[in-house]
């Protein structure tokens, strides 16, 4: 049976600049505000968009991403001729099988599960940005063109555009350059990593691509010049609402704290709801001397201290006489009576104990950051852990 | 595979849960900002591995059937055995009242049970907000020779119950019906039975054939007078069976104390419910929450006290809830003061509104109604 469009989510990355949060579970699996992991943006925009069929191609530490993953159930993408569908490296008879070496590579390598599905066209996600869109409507641009890619961008500062893959256009409103973080940028449309390839072309590029050593199997730096250079219809699909790269400490508690705010990006929109799997628990508790501002909890929480401008994850406990401002606790992380974590993330089942002290306010020193602890870390009794901290699982402090 | 079955009975409505109950049946009661009261007997079963139960249910059943859906949250949904509905299917054409009784229950599903390949039967009432370790029951079941065993309670309910008189030999003597408050030498029942099949099936004959159809009264009174065995199992945590307001709004409000939900909700047996897509409760700049139980999903943005918050509940700023259950998608305005009230799902409270009910007396607010 023959598909319009199928997805395939590129979530194999360590990310490496998450650093302890990302020791035991790629980045697409790390808990974000709240309820979610990161990946639960992407997977359920593809529900959301009618797209049935998501092969997830994962390489860094995927067992836990696996197991949350599951059959797809939570996002809907438990169906019958479709679903969601894990993809890691893998070895072929006679050859040398090989870990991923690149975003196209990745996909090569799984050009005969695409096949299964005979797409017209293949969405290329990225499992490590926050936004929510609607495919179809990006899927509908790319066939009214015409287009054998269609790339989402985003309106970005000169500033910014030095760092990210930048768009021009030409009269037609197709794409006419692209440059990956130009010092002098042409443009201010941003390439958001989000693709719509018709398939036979995109087959033709990837093979192509595969046979040139010296490529570095890349979507950005190969496939696109590439494609650019033969003179292919390249559409850009202007995307103007919230979009975040969480891959660094600073851009994911960034992001964590816009999901307080509702004008950024509304997570309570019945018409576009974010899955996840959810855990069994109960709701959560309020105790008489807690006091809960400006923050999102989750349930199965237990709050018996105070609770400002945070986001916690299910199954957070906060004893008496403890604060929490301006931070991000993962599922199950403990901050016990009279402890205080301030600016900082803490990985799951964490705890930090009594009278403990984690990250403080910023004072405008070059060295300030927010202070980070992986999971499964004890913070011993009346410790303190500076801000701009980095505290790995198995470290004893 | 184990050899027990499950059948929890949830056609009854009791006419003392007056609103509440006016579109469901009181197995099907939102409780705990979260949950239905029948999540309890479903996961009580859950979790002592027994996923093979029927559901018995007579009329009002859509909100339960909605809830229940394919079973897949308690893992009942499977490729044999599993979650089975059971509407009324045996009963004679001229058959228009409730049943008259928990053995006229089973006897409109009798082929049903006929069919149960499995040695033991767990009888549970729906409206039981307990979490009983039915895996220690089965073992007690097993290492006695009663042919049932019932699950007895250590609290001292404050509705009409049936109570069981111990002998000396652990095995129980004699039934008191329908009694109130405590009397001594004696323990209430929490209507969960484990009945061997065969014994189930012969009382139910009986029963039939006499037309007498009350469980205690009728079946359980004769099993004995024969001479039956039928030994206990003492539930010493957390239970309450709920049949009237004053019981839900209590078993609500229980759930405030940790050591009551430590005992409700442990972690080695979680109670399970319906998924519902999982966004996080936000509590805003004016938000203050003291003693209160949240559900995900909700907007608070004004005081909460000693409430009981379902799923979906906007509450607007300068709003004040106080000793408040609020169902699933509830709306209150700004400045409105809420004090001992029952909101059913979809009410909306407009703002600038005060509305008092006392503790006794709880003023229940219908589905869907806008105040």
């Amino acid at each position: 049976m023959s598909k319009t469009c199928i997805a395939m989510l590129l979530a194999g990355g360590q990310g490496s600049r998450l650093y302890a949060l990302t020791q035991d579970v790629a980045k697409p699996g790390v808990p974000f505000g709240g309820k979610y992991r990161i990946i639960d943006f992407p997977l359920s925009n593809c529900t959301n968009s009618g797209i049935d069929t998501v092969g997830v191609l994962t390489q860094y530490r995927p067992q836990q991403l696996n197991s949350y993953i599951g059959s797809g159930q939570p996002w809907d993408l438990d169906v019958d001729d479709g679903g969601v569908y894990i993809l890691p490296p893998y070895q072929t008879a006679g050859e040398k099988g090989s870990w991923f070496t690149g975003t196209a590579n990745a996909i090569y390598q799984n050009i005969s599960f695409i096949e299964n599905f005979d797409p017209e066209n293949v969405l290329i996600l990225s499992g490590d940005h926050i936004y929510k869109m609607d495919y179809a409507e990006m899927l509908r641009e790319h066939l009214n063109h015409n287009a054998a890619l269609t790339i989402a961008v985003q309106q970005v500062s000169l500033e910014e555009a030095t760092r990210l893959g930048i768009m021009s256009t030409g009269g037609d409103g197709f794409i006419s350059e692209f440059e990956e973080k130009p010092a002098h940028p042409k443009s201010d449309l941003a390439s958001m990593g989000i693709y719509i390839f018709n398939w036979q072309k995109l087959r033709e590029y990837l093979i192509a691509d595969e046979n040139d050593p010296k490529s570095s199997k890349d979507f950005g730096k190969n496939i696109i010049p590439a494609m650019l250079s033969a003179g292919e219809r390249l559409w850009p699909y202007r995307f103007s609402g919230y979009w975040r790269d969480v891959g660094t400490i600073t851009s994911l508690w960034d992001a964590n704290m816009d999901m307080l705010s509702t004008t950024l990006i509304n997570l309570y929109d019945p018409a576009w709801p974010i899955y996840s799997r959810s855990p069994v628990c109960p709701p959560h508790f309020t105790g008489e001397s807690s006091s809960v501002v400006h923050s999102i909890i989750s349930e199965g929480c237990e709050i018996y201290g105070r609770v400002e401008n945070s986001v916690l994850s299910p199954s957070v406990k906060v004893g008496k006489g403890a604060t929490v401002l301006y931070s991000v606790l993962m599922p199950g992380a403990v901050v016990e009576d009279g402890a205080s974590v301030e600016y900082a993330i803490i990985g799951e089942r964490t705890v930090i104990h009594q009278r403990a002290h984690v990250g403080s306010e910023p004072d405008g020193s070059e060295s300030w950051g927010v202070a980070t602890c992986g999971p499964d870390i004890q913070i011993k009794e009346g410790a303190a852990v500076p801000a701009g901290a980095m505290v790995y699982t198995g470290e004893e402090v | 595979m184990n050899n027990y079955h499950g059948i929890i009975f949830a056609y009854k409505s009791y006419p003392e849960l007056r609103e509440l109950v006016a579109e469901r049946t009181a197995a099907s009661l939102p409780i705990c900002s979260r949950y239905r009261l029948i999540d309890f007997a479903l996961s009580s079963l859950r979790n002592a591995g027994i996923v093979d139960v029927g559901v018995i249910m007579q009329r009002d059943y859509q909100s339960l059937l909605d809830h229940l859906g394919s079973g897949k949250p308690w893992d009942m949904s499977r490729r044999t055995g599993g979650l089975r509905m059971l509407p009324p299917f045996g009963l004679p054409a001229h058959h228009r009242g409730d049943y008259s009784g928990t053995i006229e229950a089973l006897n409109s599903v009798a082929s049903y049970i006929e069919d149960i390949p499995k040695k033991h039967i767990v009888l549970m009432i729906g409206n039981l907000c307990a979490n009983i370790n039915l895996r220690e029951v089965c073992r007690v079941h097993e290492e006695s020779d009663a042919e049932i065993t019932a699950v007895c309670a250590n609290y001292e309910p404050d509705v009409l119950h049936n109570r069981y008189v111990v002998g000396e030999d652990g095995y129980v003597m004699q039934v008191l019906f329908d009694r109130i408050g405590p009397s001594q030498g004696s323990m209430p029942a929490l209507e969960c039975y484990i009945i061997n099949k065969d014994t189930l099936l012969r009382l139910m004959d009986r029963c039939r054939a006499l037309d007498k159809y009350r469980f205690h009264q009728d079946a359980i009174s004769m099993f004995l007078r024969e001479g039956g065995k039928m030994g206990t199992y003492i539930h010493r945590t957390y239970a309450r069976v709920i049949k009237d307001v004053d019981g839900y709004y209590a078993a609500n409000m229980d759930l405030l104390d940790p050591a009551n939900r430590a005992s409700l909700f442990p972690a080695s047996r979680p109670v399970r419910t319906k998924l519902e897509s999982g966004v996080s409760t936000y509590y805003g700049t004016e938000a203050t929450s003291k003693n209160s139980l949240v559900a995900d999903n909700c907007i608070i943005e004004g005081t909460l006290e000693n409430c009981v918050v379902f799923t979906g509940v906007h509450v607007g700023k300068g709003s004040v809830l106080k000793n408040c259950i609020i169902m699933k998608d509830g709306v209150v305005g700004t400045d409105t003061r809420l004090d001992y009230v029952i909101a059913d799902k979809d009410v909306t409270f407009s703002s600038n509104l005060a509305i008092t009910g006392t503790q006794r007396l709880p003023i229940v607010v219908p589905k869907g109604a806008e105040v």
